[in-house]
């Protein structure tokens, strides 16, 4: 298990923010960090790992954890 | 009753039913298609746009060749087709989905959209027969340039179907080799399979599609849709604001007629949507975190409703139906609704750097 630096939950949120926030959020932390993004939105799930892993950041995982709920671990480099 | 339910009723059913699985596996909205390009910088959903647009254009370009059915372009009315573009492409980044998008997310549970898509539909209604209507008629009247017999301005005149094969063809060709072929190599090089069918169902029910895989289905189902459309008397392909229209005039005023093809589409596509979202455990009714959110999807839907009548069509109207028609209205349109896309887009999540 990794340690989870800051979560950031973006259920309920309507596109593009679950995208945006977490580019955002990212940007702020520092290397080393390990981000969690919640999220309930299908686009997201597939755009947020993509978005990441363009800004250089590694997914540790991307797991469907209910209906229409992901759970996104995001390595910051 | 009225509705002729084996021309009407089930063929624009069916379809709907069909092009709404498609829209959620694809997840093929074109606020996020277009809105991406600048925000994100994330292309594959514009891609798929594209793709879709042109295999519906060398679809509709050989059936009409070949006389299934007739070309109808959307008449161009530059001042309608500016100002309805860009308040339509204002109010789908507002609503958070084009008219499409945000038809299909109700099928997926989310109840935002629900409220956008009544914003949608009673702006589109009161713009169409109501109190705004004369905003509409004034900007169509007063700026529409047709050829001499009254048909509508196309880009390439009488010789539009060829160019429509040959734009078609070669839009084909270009993205094949430039997006497609380039794709392939690239995961050829990591060693992965270029073609990998394992786990065919589970692509196909559980997750998101591929971008051509998407946009071929689009523009196959497009072609389906103009030759049942026009069987029904609606001679155009796909198209969603008329549909939600027509349930608001049924609502108001009982008149059964209006319950054409395309209001059996639209809630075809609501059903698909859900059936799909069903399939790949996506369904889940859910409210905005914030109750802003709603108010200001609502708002975006009445603008997209006023103008998607005021530019004579939506984002499937006129861009995904109406430029592979090479329409000089529905050109001017899209080009429109992608500005107000990106105007607003701009200005809420880009303008102010935190």
């Amino acid at each position: 298990m990794v340690d989870i630096t800051d979560t950031l939950d973006c259920r309920g949120e309507v596109c593009p923010y679950p995208d945006v926030k977490s580019k955002r959020k990212a940007k702020k932390m520092n290397s080393g960090e390990v981000l969690e993004i919640l999220i309930d939105y299908p686009l997201s799930a597939e755009r947020i790992p993509e978005t990441m892993k363009s800004m250089g950041n590694e997914v540790l995982s991307l797991d469907k954890v209910g209906n229409s709920e992901w759970k996104i671990v995001v390595k910051i480099k | 009753m009225a509705i002729d339910i084996v021309v009407v009723l089930i063929p624009g059913l069916i379809i709907g039913i069909i092009f709404g699985f498609v829209l959620q596996r694809g997840r093929f909205c074109m606020n996020s298609a277009f809105r991406d390009i600048i925000l994100l910088k994330e292309y594959k959903l514009a891609k798929s746009v594209a793709l879709a647009i042109l295999v519906s254009m060398l679809g509709f370009a050989i059936m009409s060749f070949g006389g299934i059915i007739t070309l109808n372009p959307k008449q161009f009315a530059w001042g309608a087709n500016i100002v309805g573009g860009l308040i339509f492409g204002v109010g789908m980044v507002l609503a958070a989905g084009c008219a499409s998008g945000t038809t299909y997310r109700v099928g997926e549970g989310m109840m935002g959209s629900l409220v956008a898509l009544l914003g949608f539909s009673g702006g589109a209604y009161f713009t169409k027969f109501g109190a705004l209507n004369p905003i509409a008629k004034f900007l169509q009247d007063n700026t529409k340039i047709t050829n001499l017999d009254g048909s509508a301005l196309t880009l390439f005149g009488d010789l539009t179907p060829i160019f429509m094969l040959i734009i078609g063809i070669v839009g084909i060709a270009l993205i094949a080799y430039f997006w497609i072929w380039r794709e392939l190599q690239a995961k050829k090089r990591e060693n992965k399979p270029m073609f990998d069918f394992s786990n065919f169902g589970q692509k196909t029910f559980k997750q998101g599609w591929h971008w051509t895989v998407t946009a071929i289905a689009i523009g196959i189902i497009a072609w389906f849709a103009y030759v049942s459309s026009a069987a029904a008397g609606r001679n155009y392909p796909l198209g969603i604001t008329g549909g939600w229209v027509g349930w608001n005039k049924f609502w108001n005023t009982g008149v059964d007629s209006a319950l054409g093809w395309e209001t059996w589409l639209v809630i075809g596509i609501v059903i698909g949507a859900f059936i799909s979202a069903i399939i790949a455990k996506e369904f889940k009714l859910r409210t905005p975190k914030h109750a802003k959110t709603i108010v200001i999807q609502f708002i975006g839907g009445l603008a997209m409703g006023f103008g998607a009548i005021t530019a004579m069509g939506c984002n499937i109207g006129n861009i995904l139906s109406g430029f592979p028609l090479l329409s000089l209205g529905s050109l001017l349109a899209g080009a429109f609704i992608i500005l107000g896309c990106w105007l607003m887009a701009y200005l809420l999540f880009m303008w102010r750097k935190d």
